[in-house]
């Protein structure tokens, strides 16, 4: 008995699993709207690709802005000129006496 | 126009490291301790005149005024410029460390012409000051463009190929500074005409380091 009732339920589930790719495939939409889909998925796929370009360049160019010498540096640099120059001027005066 | 680390062989590094700090010395001594004010404002406007950008095309270039600098500055002008570019590849990473001696020759030696070149043909007329003046201006970087072909050279590039790149891509900046210089000593010409005798052609009593 027991042998049977486990062939049977064997067998209902082999019809089922062999069932399932059928309702599977019914499931499935209709072949022009795989289309579109992947129509929009390609269109976003670009725009995002678009996107990323931009952000790389305005990257590159900020790094390029971060390399140029600031404003900061130039002023660094006058005080140093004159500072030296002071301490030259000065040398040159003691030793005048 | 700077030269970079590594461009140039190290045995032309070193030798213009040797040979800028001779001149240099020489600029030293050959500075008298009266005109170190207006050394200290010349460098600092050389050190500065970097900055200025002038747009060329997808890049640009900046001036560099070693006309002007020796034009006014005469024999200290080396020792000026030395310590510029030292300041700005310290600074800006304009050029490097171990390039300084070949950078300092490419822009200190056109500066020491154009303050001979100025003092010789300065005249004594406002005009002809002004005249010279932007001559020396536009000399300076033109010279700097072909020391710059000659140390590449050396790096195995070819002479007349830097040549014509350096100075095609400096036109803008020649006329630049050309104006800018011929402007600069025509103001000091009127105001204060004490500064552009600068000590080439006059020996030098009192020498101070």
């Amino acid at each position: 008995m027991m042998i049977i009732h486990r062939g049977i339920l064997v067998g209902v589930l082999c019809l089922f699993l062999a069932g399932l790719p059928g309702s599977l495939l019914a499931q499935t939409p209709p072949e022009e709207s795989t289309h579109e889909i992947v129509a929009l998925l390609k269109e976003q796929n670009s725009k995002l690709s678009n996107d990323l370009r931009r952000i790389q360049r305005e990257i590159a160019a900020l790094r390029a802005d971060l390399d140029k010498p600031g404003i900061k540096d130039v002023f660094a640099g006058i005080g140093y000129i004159f500072g030296l120059f002071g301490a030259a001027a000065f040398v040159a005066a003691r030793r005048k006496e | 126009m700077h030269i970079s680390d590594g461009v140039l062989p190290i045995s032309v590094t070193v030798g213009s490291y040797v040979a800028s700090a001779a001149i240099a010395a020489w600029s030293v001594r050959r500075t008298r301790s009266e005109e170190l004010p207006k050394l200290a404002v010349m460098t600092a406007a050389f050190f500065v005149a970097s900055m200025v950008h002038v747009p060329l095309g997808p890049t640009s270039v900046h001036l560099i005024i070693p006309g002007l600098t020796g034009a006014l500055l005469g024999p200290s002008a080396f020792l000026s410029i030395g310590l510029g570019l030292l300041l700005q590849s310290l600074l800006f990473q304009f050029g490097g460390l171990t390039a300084l001696g070949a950078n300092a020759l490419m822009m200190g030696l056109p500066a020491l012409a154009c303050g001979w070149f100025f003092q010789k043909y300065k005249g004594r007329t406002q005009l002809q000051q002004v005249v010279v003046g932007g001559l020396a201006g536009a000399l300076g970087t033109v010279l700097a463009a072909n020391i710059l072909a000659i140390l590449l050279m050396s790096g195995g590039e070819d002479f007349f190929g830097v040549a014509k790149i350096a100075l095609l891509a400096h036109v803008p900046v020649v006329i630049i500074e050309s104006v800018v210089s011929a402007f600069t000593i025509g103001f000091l010409a009127r105001v204060k005409p004490a500064l552009l005798q600068s000590s080439f052609l006059r020996p030098t009593k009192a020498a101070h380091g």
